[in-house]
């Protein structure tokens, strides 16, 4: 698939079997989290849905971001989320599904509407004359200049760790500043279990 | 290899076929929205909030894609993705997940002290208080 011996691009743009396949099991697994009455089932189904947005994003050459979603969104998440329904409560339902709120249809319907209409002015997924893949000041500049500015191959590392070392900082404190105002909120109790 | 004339293409099926990511990205969004607005259940609108977040994340991973690239790993010479977009959703993942434990928290406080987890049933209670 990579093309490093012959620079020239063959495969055109336009979707694969391979993105139809992941596309369909996302969207399914999105609206059973949204309907299933169980918040149990509910939860179980947006760890297969992480899971799947995380092999998406591995086969549009985002490792780094896959990996993170899989560790994060299918784990750290899912583990999260459960502990709060064994502390909290798990209603119990004698139906499979939730009925369907029709005003909150018709408003998110409405968002999707304004929201789909810009989709005819983005470049097609993966045109290689994107302006942003094309644009030699920035992503030409951390491409071209990323492994002997901080010595990091892998260009994601470089950008994260050196270029954004202060963004990451401010993740970090992110991080912290919630842990704080969690264990706040909850006391002391929850988290000794 | 890629014609001008296809970028303009304003057909569903062309839109379908070629903007596929994006597609799903709106698609996830208003599901998450959906969530967020019609379920009661406090952990069901986290749940949601996370779907709309994901979409997000889809959108800036597919606009960093490049067909027949490789990851932004510099070796050899191939035509790489961009590695600015991915890095942005790394940060975002982790502030995300920081959101997603302090609304959990919050809703733990509120069921231990009203003894429920439903948002109308929240507004009755504090409404009577």
């Amino acid at each position: 698939m990579t093309s490093i011996i012959a620079p020239t691009v063959i495969q055109s743009v336009g979707i694969t079997p391979l993105e139809v396949a992941l596309f369909v099991f996302i969207l399914i697994t999105a609206v059973l989290t949204a309907l299933f009455r169980d918040v149990l089932a509910a939860i179980v189904i947006f760890a297969a849905y992480s899971l799947g947005l995380a092999v998406v994003y591995t086969f549009y050459r985002a490792p780094d971001v896959g990996l993170t979603e899989a560790a994060i969104g299918a784990g750290v998440t899912t583990v999260f989320l459960l502990l709060t329904i064994a502390k909290t409560t798990r209603p119990p339902t004698d139906e499979l599904f939730e009925p369907i709120n029709w005003p909150a249809v018709a408003v998110c319907g409405l968002f999707a509407l304004v929201v789909g209409s810009t989709l005819t002015a983005f470049p097609a997924v993966g045109d290689p004359n994107s302006p942003i893949l094309t644009n030699p000041e920035v992503t030409g500049y951390y491409l071209e200049n990323a492994y002997d500015e901080t010595g990091a191959k892998n260009a994601v590392t470089s950008v994260l760790a050196a270029y954004r070392g202060f963004d990451t900082f401010g993740e970090a404190v992110v991080v912290f500043a919630a842990g704080i105002a969690s264990l706040l909120v909850l006391g002391r109790e929850v988290f000794t279990a | 290899m890629i014609d001008p004339g296809s970028v303009l293409t304003t057909d569903l099926v062309g839109l379908a076929t070629t903007r596929h990511a994006y597609v799903l990205f709106v698609l996830l969004s208003t599901i998450g929205l959906y969530m967020l607005i019609a379920n009661e259940n406090l952990v069901k609108k986290v749940i949601g909030v996370n779907m709309f977040q994901t979409g997000i994340f889809l959108f800036f991973i597919t606009s960093a894609y490049r067909v027949g690239g490789s990851a932004p790993i510099i070796e050899g010479a191939g035509p790489y993705v961009s590695p600015l977009p991915q890095v942005i959703v790394l940060t975002a993942i982790v502030v995300g997940i920081s959101l997603t434990a302090v609304g959990l928290a919050l809703s733990i406080r509120l069921y231990n002290e009203y003894g429920t987890l439903r948002a109308d049933a929240l507004r009755e209670v504090i409404g009577d208080e």
